[in-house]
């Protein structure tokens, strides 16, 4: 009897021990998470609460200080450079390594192995575009260019190795503990990869649409609704700018001959409306001071932990501050001593499609010319949690990948598609961003871009020594006019990218006479450029509003720089509401609508977070744009539509033009038809919206949210950030995107900078410096960004010394 | 008067044990406890599962208050647990059932190794 009771005792308590040691489902097990020794209640200490005054770092040749100041950010002062990137790793790790992990798992296309089979999709499409395939030539290329930069890959890696292995299980990241898995070895590879991802992040194209548009519009009402140069082209490289050199020549194809295929093909997605940046410089002739002013705000998903983490990094010959990508080296955009850079995206149709055609299903050869070339089958495993492994076969062509085929995306056995894409050649981007650091004028500047190959940049630049400049910077093929618009036929050798413009041909200038450059997404150059420039995504709003400010402001102050980064204008608006308040005419409204057209006509165009206009507005106009092209979603293919741009100059323009016509209606129908069934519309939803919600002021239509890197883990988001801005306005805050870095710096002496990101520090949701600085930015307000030296005392949270 | 000193043994071992080892070590640190002091069934039982309760409890609640922290309720949240408090409510419920099990399997582990009183008054 003894025996049988403690026997039935033991195995409950047995099984008890391993209930709560096994995941329930999808939910992790759940003893390790609540055992508050190393479970998730060790995550609620803040990284000052943590602080270690040393810590010892295999490797090291000299100790190395790192200060953090008031905000938690690390200052490191080192030796020399291994030193110090062994050191950035190892402080990067110690506030971001679950999010510097996650992000390269992501960019391997191995999230199916955190999370099971929901993301098996996405991994597939990933490896299909061949990012992990990329970033191992980028590895090559680096080992046989450039060793030296190899070593210092490796000793970043080595610093976050040398953190995991510190790790116990309760300094474990929450989310591996959520997520129940454990950090792998980082290595230089993952850095490369990296850059890959940011490559996919901002590099678009709409080949498959176009090809298809062109298809049923043809060519001719194709160029009427997408000119490759809007009517008012205010470029990044000012319309003046004279080119005096002789441009690298191509040979066109005799004729024009596009697959001619309707293509009813799923698209890979694209980088998200909104993505974006702006950045410029003015030189010392426009500013109170005499000192030249650079600003920089990349635009990007608004996520948490932040993509950015600040960081000055310093050694006796150089000292650089700004903003670091966790898992890469040195300062992505920032300033040193002498100058200071930023960068927005610079994307020129970076990714052609090339249809195959293989002799037979085996698929190991296909046709080029008048031969049959051999492809390469590349077997991708990816591991799926808590099931078998999936196999995709993804078959490489000289071209590159092809992404679409009969197993992807596609139902027809015919349909294969190549992807070629210059972030699939070998190059090495880490090596510009160290030089950058380093740079102490223009020409180290113009050194440093020429190793730069995607995603293709806008660097801005701005010196002590009073030079402003920009260039666009990336490998750019030499296109014949019209080249890789349209998917292109892989057999015909005609259609191959023949050359690369060279560097020193990439539009650039320096201290143009208008006082300032800037960049904001538009067209890079004017057409009087002499090579062929085309992308569907170029921007037509806050180019123009930021140089109009520019060109009209003088004895600029540093604050008045803040302020244009935080302007809410809404251009779009100031240029459409007029044409459309116009075509609306004299109707008979009742209360309600009458209320909101009075809110409409009273409006300054700013969208400010307290205004009720922009809302209205928005709404309207998406109502309206829907209204216009709404026949065009009935064609059950893909195609991309007009821009804002052109459909408001269509609208203005020509209102009685066939293209606002339905041609499945007896009616004619006319901008106006479609101005007012767009604003029936808005009333409607605008009466839903004041039932069910109330307020309906910008902020709060708008809820602009920063989500955790997973979706599913809402509360580590934040939500409804009372904000303003959007998507074509210069603070360019929309619903998820935005600014995701602003940075100001007065190239005097000293330099003065100012630097603000949504997020914080600390990638640990139970962390202080989680979130804290996600109010101050939302309020357009800074943190003081100036370098430190290394004795400075003052605002200082703690100092940690490395020693080998 | 002995479940108290029994709690009281608990209780430190699990604050002293836990920090270095993982919780499934305290569960067999709790069974040998029972086992060589033999508090008996229900001392081992509640004694046991309220050191191991109090002691989980107990460090969750400290942390909560030396940091500060709003992590309790986000991963309330994320659980689907209302707030915090019900999260710490559940901690300790844990720490409980682990404790209390383990150290009465110690205890009836005794209970067997316990020579039998033959028949003591037919001698």
């Amino acid at each position: 009897m003894k025996t049988f009771s403690f026997i039935l005792v033991l195995l409950i308590t047995v099984v008890l021990g391993n209930v709560v040691s096994i995941p329930m489902g999808p939910a992790p097990p759940v003893a390790p998470l609540l055992d508050p020794n190393h479970g998730f209640w060790q995550n609620m200490y803040s990284e000052d609460q943590l602080a270690e005054e040393n810590i010892q770092l295999e490797g090291l040749s000299a100790p190395v200080k790192v200060a953090y100041d008031e905000n938690l950010i690390p200052h490191i002062f080192a030796e020399n450079e291994e030193d110090l990137y062994r050191v950035q790793g190892y402080v990067t790790a110690q506030h971001r390594l679950w999010q510097m992990e996650f992000q390269t798992m992501a960019a391997a296309g191995r999230i199916s192995e955190i999370v099971g089979p929901v993301a098996l999709e996405l991994d597939r499409m990933t490896r299909r575009k061949g990012l992990a395939y990329g970033a191992e030539l980028g590895y090559e290329f680096v080992k046989e260019t450039n060793p030296e930069m190899l070593e210092l890959l490796e000793a970043y890696a080595d610093g976050v190795n040398q953190y995991i292995e510190s790790l116990n299980d309760a300094r474990l990241p929450v989310e591996y503990k959520i997520l129940n898995y454990r950090p792998e070895n980082w290595s230089s590879f993952k850095s490369l990869l990296l850059l890959k991802y940011m490559s996919d992040m901002l590099v678009g194209d709409r080949d498959l649409e176009f090809s298809n548009l062109r298809k049923i519009l043809g060519e001719q009402k194709l160029d009427v609704l997408f000119p490759e140069f809007p009517e008012e082209n205010d470029p990044v490289i000012e319309a003046e700018r004279i080119w005096d050199f002789e441009p690298v020549s191509v040979v066109p194809p005799l004729e024009n001959s596009y697959p001619n295929d309707e293509l009813v093909i799923d698209p890979l997605p694209q980088p998200e409306e909104g993505v974006g940046s702006n950045n410029w410089a003015v030189s010392g002739s426009k500013t109170k001071s005499g000192n030249p002013i650079l600003a920089n705000d990349p635009h990007l998903s608004l996520n948490l932990p932040s993509l950015w983490y600040s960081m000055q990094l310093s050694t006796p010959e150089h000292r650089v501050k700004g903003a670091t990508l966790p898992g890469a080296l040195g300062v992505i955009s920032g300033f040193n001593e002498h100058i200071a850079w930023g960068v927005t995206n610079a994307t020129k149709d970076a990714r052609d499609w090339y249809k195959i055609t293989f002799e037979d299903d085996s698929r190991k050869s296909y046709r080029y010319g008048e031969e049959w070339r051999e492809a390469n089958h590349r077997i991708e495993e990816i591991k799926v949690k808590g099931q078998d492994s999936f196999f995709d076969t993804v078959v490489y062509t000289h071209y590159g990948p092809v992404v679409y085929d009969h197993s992807f995306r596609s139902d027809r056995q015919d349909v294969n598609f190549a992807l070629k894409w210059t972030a699939h050649m070998g190059s090495n981007e880490q090596l510009t961003f160290i030089k950058l650091n380093k740079a102490q004028n223009h020409a180290d500047y113009n050194e440093a871009l020429n190793h730069y190959t995607a995603p293709a940049q806008n660097f801005v630049f701005a010196s002590v020594s009073g030079d402003i400049a920009m260039r666009i910077q990336g490998k750019f093929p030499v296109k014949w006019k019209g080249q890789g618009k349209f998917f292109m036929d892989g057999a015909d050798p005609q259609m191959e990218w023949q050359a690369f413009i060279p560097n020193e041909h990439n539009p650039s200038t320096l201290n143009p006479d208008r006082g300032f450059v800037s960049s904001a997404n538009q067209h890079p150059v004017d057409p009087s450029y002499p090579y062929y420039v085309f992308d569907n995504s170029y921007e037509h709003y806050r180019n123009r509003r930021l140089n109009n400010r520019l060109r009209e402001m003088n004895s600029i102050t540093i604050d008045q720089m803040k302020e244009l980064q935080f302007d809410d204008y809404y251009l779009h608006a100031a240029e459409a509401l007029p044409v459309m308040l116009d075509l609306l005419g004299n109707q008979e409204l009742d209360d309600k609508a009458s209320t909101y057209l009075a809110e409409l006509e009273s409006w300054d165009y700013y969208a400010d977070p307290n205004q009720k206009a922009p809302t209205l507005f928005y709404i309207w106009w998406s109502k309206t744009f829907n209204q216009v092209w709404g026949e065009w979603r009935s064609w059950a293919v893909p195609v991309v539509l007009p821009n804002n741009y052109q459909t408001v100059k269509l609208m203005a323009n020509t209102p009685s033009s066939e293209f606002f016509n339905y041609e499945g209606t007896e009616k004619v129908e006319t901008a106006r038809d479609h101005v007012r069934a767009g604003f029936m519309e808005m009333v409607e939803a605008m009466r839903e919206w004041e039932e069910q919600e109330g307020d309906y002021t910008w902020a709060n239509y708008k809820r602009t949210s920063i989500q955790h890197l997973v979706p599913q883990f809402r509360p580590f988001s934040v939500e409804n950030v009372y904000t303003g801005g959007g998507r074509g306005i210069l603070n360019a805050t929309s619903e998820r995107h935005g600014a995701s870095w602003r940075m100001v710096v007065e190239l005097g002496n000293p330099i003065q900078a100012f630097g603000i990101y949504p997020g914080g520090q600390s990638g640990n949701p139970g962390s202080k410096f989680y979130a804290n600085f996600i109010s101050k930015w939302a309020n357009g307000d800074y943190l003081n960004f100036n370098l430190r030296s290394e004795d400075q005392e003052e605002n200082l949270l703690f100092q940690t010394t490395f020693t080998n | 008067m002995k479940f108290l000193v029994y709690l009281f043994l608990a209780t430190a071992l699990v604050l002293i044990l836990n920090p270095f080892i993982p919780f499934w070590g305290v569960m067999i640190g709790l069974g040998v406890l029972a086992l060589l002091l033999k508090p008996g069934g229900a001392a081992a039982f509640f004694g046991g599962g309220f050191g191991m309760g109090i002691a989980w409890m107990g460090l969750a609640f400290y942390l909560t208050a030396e940091t500060g922290s709003s992590l309790p309720d986000k991963m309330a949240q994320l659980f689907g647990l209302g707030n915090g408090t019900l999260l710490l409510l559940a901690t300790g419920f844990l720490g409980f059932l682990l404790g209390s099990f383990s150290s009465w399997s110690g205890q009836l582990l005794r209970n067997v190794f316990k020579r039998k009183p033959e028949n003591i008054y037919m001698g």
